[in-house]
């Protein structure tokens, strides 16, 4: 018995200090997508639309409508977005209103292909 | 009678009031579970936060198993219309005040559609007052949510921007 | 007075046998039925008050019969038997007002009720014989009456076996008491028992020793003394209810009267080590009855546990008694005699209202098996409240009869430490630990059997049909008040025991058994104490004061009823209820290794994923005493008479030869 106990004061608290700080092993949970609007094009967001299994993604005239309260982080959208699409590493995304979960996206990658890039 | 009238008048009590009657709460809450259907990896972060490595102990917040010592309820799942009786139920058993955290993706109304076998998201059923994203949210995404409902943190997914080249001439 | 007790008694015995003609003759019709009740019932309440009479009155009365020993009968009602003539009474008059009701026309009816009030009357002439062979015929007729009362419904599947095992342990036991009778009458010279109890002073120890060890197995037999007892749950479930509470609240005590007459009349003043048998085999009794009670599913096979349970109480009382007379503390030995007087008469009462109100539930709801019943408070209200009181007085809780008795043995079984031998306290102490186990354990059978089938949901269809009408009510209410009247005026009851314990034991105890203000003390006035009726006033006041603060305050406290929180399901089924099986879990699994279960499970496949469907649980406890004592012992005895049969080979030519050599045998002795 005070094997343990020594053993657990040696090795010092465990518990997290959130909210005073946040640990830094959490930077690699999965979460929902951050884009790079001057590489998406309407191609590209309506894949997305199409692939995104929880129906988080939806492209809306020039932009994309990402709602983080459907996505589930499985991370097809990086997959498919290639260079376009990226891990935000957000995770902590509690809010009192429904409707601030959703982000929208502007389409510029089109303009760029326009421009001759 | 009167005992009745008073009754509807606090179930109708405004956003404001509750949230500052949940500011009340920010030093002690007990929380209760309702599963309305979930694939029950919600619950097992729900039930990590008891563990010493968040210990949500310290922050004053309590699991209880009864909805009438309950201050706030924490649904999972996709309001599966299977378990509409039981929600209800549990949400009227909740004396007031109470308030209401919907707690996953399936929750808020991913994955699952409405249709007739689910209703799809939990807002379509109960007045939700957080909601609290991810597929599980991690332990200290829900820590987060809670301090969010009681007032304690302030809400970071407003000032959020997904778009990475936004201060960029486009 | 003395001629008002041998006249009440000489009415009760007419009466009874009134009524057996009138009801043999004439009970194939209504009227011929009430009328045979209502003589039985006017027995009954002539010998509940010769009873009375006698405990108060101190004295005995001598009736003559017919002329000499063998060709008459000779009746001495000796307030020993007091207690258990008022039983006999009390039971009488319960039973006629139940029987009308309970009881068919018909007749097998018939038949049935001129058995029983014979087996009254043979009760009587037991209880009040002066003589042994009064005695033994009167015990035997008993026997016999009770056999063919079993054998009512004789159709039906277990009667004939449950009556057989009846007869059968009988007749062993009367074959021990006819034994213990030889010795004394041989050793005495005389045939009268007040002659005997006189003379057995000058028998030699041995032969007192062999004939009380004899007189406690005979009639342990009769008792249901673990292990004599196995006739108890075969015979009670199939006889009628009123059968059964006729055998349960009197017939068993007959028993007891036994022990005690050898015990304290016939052969007082034993060594100690006869008082420590009798102690150990009651506490045994006590325990082993109440756990296998608990075991049990059907009612009536539970309460015949009970019973045995309840006799081992009173035997222990009854030891203890015997011991502490025999190391010097008679005052204490005074006290556990009344003790087990006393709780004689409780038990009779209430195990009598229990049975007599399981008839009622089995032909209200159809079933005696506990995991069919439930709910049947709201469709037998009456027969709830009486079978409550009746189940808080069996489970000994204040401030009822059963309460009163218990109490009192545990306090005489404390003193123990009076005695100089510390080997002997210690046994008592043990003893006194093994009931206080019983009484645990009969809280928790007693709950089980007043809550599975009165409270809930009713678990099958015809419980749910059940209906109070027509069901008799009004002998089981009389049983009730009388636990009542027993419990909250037992100073009164135990002034006259203690005049009975007088005669008996030569020991007038009043002033170390009630002091004024109606307190009862364990025979020392420096041990402990209680007043049985200022608990019952107090009990009272407690419950009644919140009520009233509660009514009083009901207009100004507003108050609304949400619905009750019960965990979100759509509704009650019937099923998600506790059985009487899995109540009794907790004890199930703490005495495995007595109760040696059987367990046999059937599932339609082993494999997981083929395992739906439904799965057969079958538990049965091993009968040891069956399997290891009675079955070796026939077997032994087939086996004496297989060896024996070539006597009887069928040839009539053998048979002259026997007679041939018989003559010749006769001749020579005879000649010489």
């Amino acid at each position: 018995m005070a094997f343990w106990f020594y053993r657990g004061v040696r090795k010092g608290i465990a518990t997290t200090r959130y909210p005073k700080t946040v640990d830094p092993w959490t930077r690699g949970l999965p979460g929902p997508p951050a884009f790079h609007s001057s590489r998406l094009t309407t191609a590209v967001a309506d894949l997305l639309t199409r692939g995104c299994p929880a129906g988080a993604l939806a492209r809306e005239d020039r932009e994309l409508v990402v709602d983080l309260g459907r996505c589930t982080g499985c991370g097809r959208c990086l997959v498919l977005g290639e260079r376009a699409v990226v891990r935000s590493g957000e995770f902590l995304l509690a809010t009192s209103d429904r409707a601030a979960l959703t982000k929208r996206v502007p389409i510029r990658g089109d303009r760029e292909a326009f421009d001759g890039g | 009678m009167a005992v009745d009238e008073r009754d509807r008048e606090l179930d109708g009590l405004s956003a404001e009031l509750r949230k500052r009657a949940l500011a009340l709460f920010g030093r002690s809450l007990h929380i209760r579970t309702v599963d309305t259907g979930s694939c029950a990896v919600c619950e097992s972060e729900i039930r990590l936060l008891a563990a010493p490595h968040y210990d949500l102990h310290r922050l004053g917040f309590f699991f209880t198993p009864a909805p009438r010592h309950a201050d706030l309820l924490m649904v999972t799942g996709p309001a599966v219309r299977a378990a509409d009786n039981l929600l209800l139920k549990t949400y009227d058993a909740t004396p007031d005040p109470k308030a209401v955290i919907a707690v996953g993706a399936c929750a808020l109304g991913g994955i699952y559609l409405e249709d007739s076998l689910v209703h799809g998201a939990i807002d379509r059923v109960l007045p939700v007052d957080v909601f609290v994203p991810g597929c599980p949210p991690s332990p200290l995404a829900l820590l987060q949510g809670l301090l969010v409902a009681v007032g304690r943190l302030e809400e970071r997914v407003r000032a959020l921007s997904l778009d990475l080249d936004a201060g960029r001439a486009g | 007075m003395s001629h008002a007790i041998g006249a009440l008694a000489i009415v009760a015995a007419a009466g009874w046998l009134a009524a057996a003609g009138v009801a043999g003759l004439g009970a194939m019709r209504r009227p011929g039925l009430r009328v045979g009740a209502l003589l039985s019932g006017a027995g009954g309440a002539a010998a509940a008050t010769c009873g009375v009479l006698l405990a108060v009155h101190g004295g005995g009365t001598t009736v003559q019969l017919g002329a000499g020993p063998v060709g008459g009968a000779v009746f001495e009602i000796e307030p020993l038997a007091a207690p258990f003539i008022l039983l006999l009474g009390l039971v009488a008059v319960a039973i006629a007002l139940y029987a009308p009701r309970y009881h068919e026309p018909g007749q097998g009816t018939a038949l049935y009720l001129a058995v029983y009030n014979l087996a009254l009357l043979a009760s009587l002439a037991v209880l009040a014989a002066g003589n042994v062979v009064t005695f033994l015929v009167a015990w035997e007729s008993m026997a016999l009456f009770c056999y063919l009362l079993i054998l009512r419904h004789h159709r039906r599947a277990g009667v004939a076996q449950g009556a057989f095992l009846f007869v059968a342990l009988s007749e062993i036991g009367f074959l021990m008491i006819v034994l213990a009778f030889a010795i004394l009458v041989t050793q005495t010279g005389t045939l009268d028992l007040a002659t005997i109890a006189e003379r057995s002073a000058h028998v030699h120890a041995g032969w007192r020793s062999a004939a009380y060890a004899l007189a406690l197995c005979g009639f342990g037999f009769k008792a249901g003394l673990v292990p004599f007892h196995i006739w108890l749950p075969a015979a009670h479930p199939v006889a009628p209810a009123d059968g059964s509470a006729f055998l349960s609240g009197l017939i068993i005590k007959l028993g007891v009267y036994g022990i005690a007459l050898f015990g304290f009349t016939l052969l007082p003043g034993g060594p100690g080590w006869w008082g420590l048998l009798t102690m150990g085999l009651g506490a045994i009794s006590a325990v082993l009855g109440i756990l296998y009670a608990l075991m049990e599913r059907d009612l009536k096979r539970f309460l015949a546990y009970s019973s045995i349970e309840n006799i081992g109480i009173i035997v222990t009382a009854l030891g203890a008694g015997m011991t502490f007379t025999a190391y010097g503390q008679r005052a204490i030995g005074a006290f556990l005699l009344i003790v087990a007087l006393y709780h004689s008469i409780n038990h009779g009462t209430y195990k009598t209202l229990l049975f007599l109100e399981a008839g009622v539930i089995e032909h209200a709801a159809g079933t005696r098996d506990l995991d069919r019943l439930g709910g049947l408070i709201r469709r037998l209200p009456r027969t709830a409240v009486i079978c409550l009181i009746g189940t808080v007085a069996i489970a000994a809780l204040p401030p009822l009869n059963g309460f009163v008795s218990e109490w009192m043995l545990f306090q005489g079984l404390f003193q123990g430490f009076r005695i100089s031998s510390h080997l002997v306290g210690i046994l008592i102490v043990i003893a006194g630990a093994l009931i206080a186990l019983t009484g645990g354990l009969a809280i928790n059978a007693f709950a089980r059997a007043y809550g599975i089938p009165f409270l809930g949901m009713p678990r099958s269809g015809p419980a749910a049909g059940a209906s109070e009408f027509r069901q008799p009510v009004a002998g089981p209410a009389l049983l009730a008040g009388a636990c009542v009247f027993l419990g909250i005026g037992a100073p009164l009851v135990l002034t006259a025991l203690d005049r009975v314990a007088r005669s008996a034991t030569g020991l007038d105890i009043r002033s170390e058994l009630l002091v004024p203000k109606l307190t009862v003390i364990p025979a020392h006035t420096d041990f402990s104490g209680f007043s049985p009726t200022y608990l019952a006033l107090f009990m009272v006041a407690i419950t009644a004061v919140p009520i009233l603060i509660f009514l009083a305050g009901r207009p100004l406290a507003r108050s609304r009823r949400p619905p009750v929180w019960d965990g979100g399901i759509l509704s009650f089924k019937p099923r998600m209820q506790y059985t009487a099986t899995t109540h009794a879990n907790p004890v199930r699994v703490t005495f495995e290794p007595l109760y040696r279960p059987s367990v046999h499970v059937e599932r339609a496949s082993d494999d997981p994923a083929g395992r739906s469907g439904p799965v057969h649980y079958r538990f049965q406890v091993t009968p040891i005493f069956d399997r290891y004592l009675y079955r070796p012992l026939t077997r032994f005895v087939r086996a004496l008479a297989e060896f024996a049969r070539p006597i009887q080979s069928g040839d009539v030519n053998l048979y002259l030869f026997y007679v041939f050599v018989v003559v010749l045998i006769a001749y020579a002795v005879y000649a010489t």
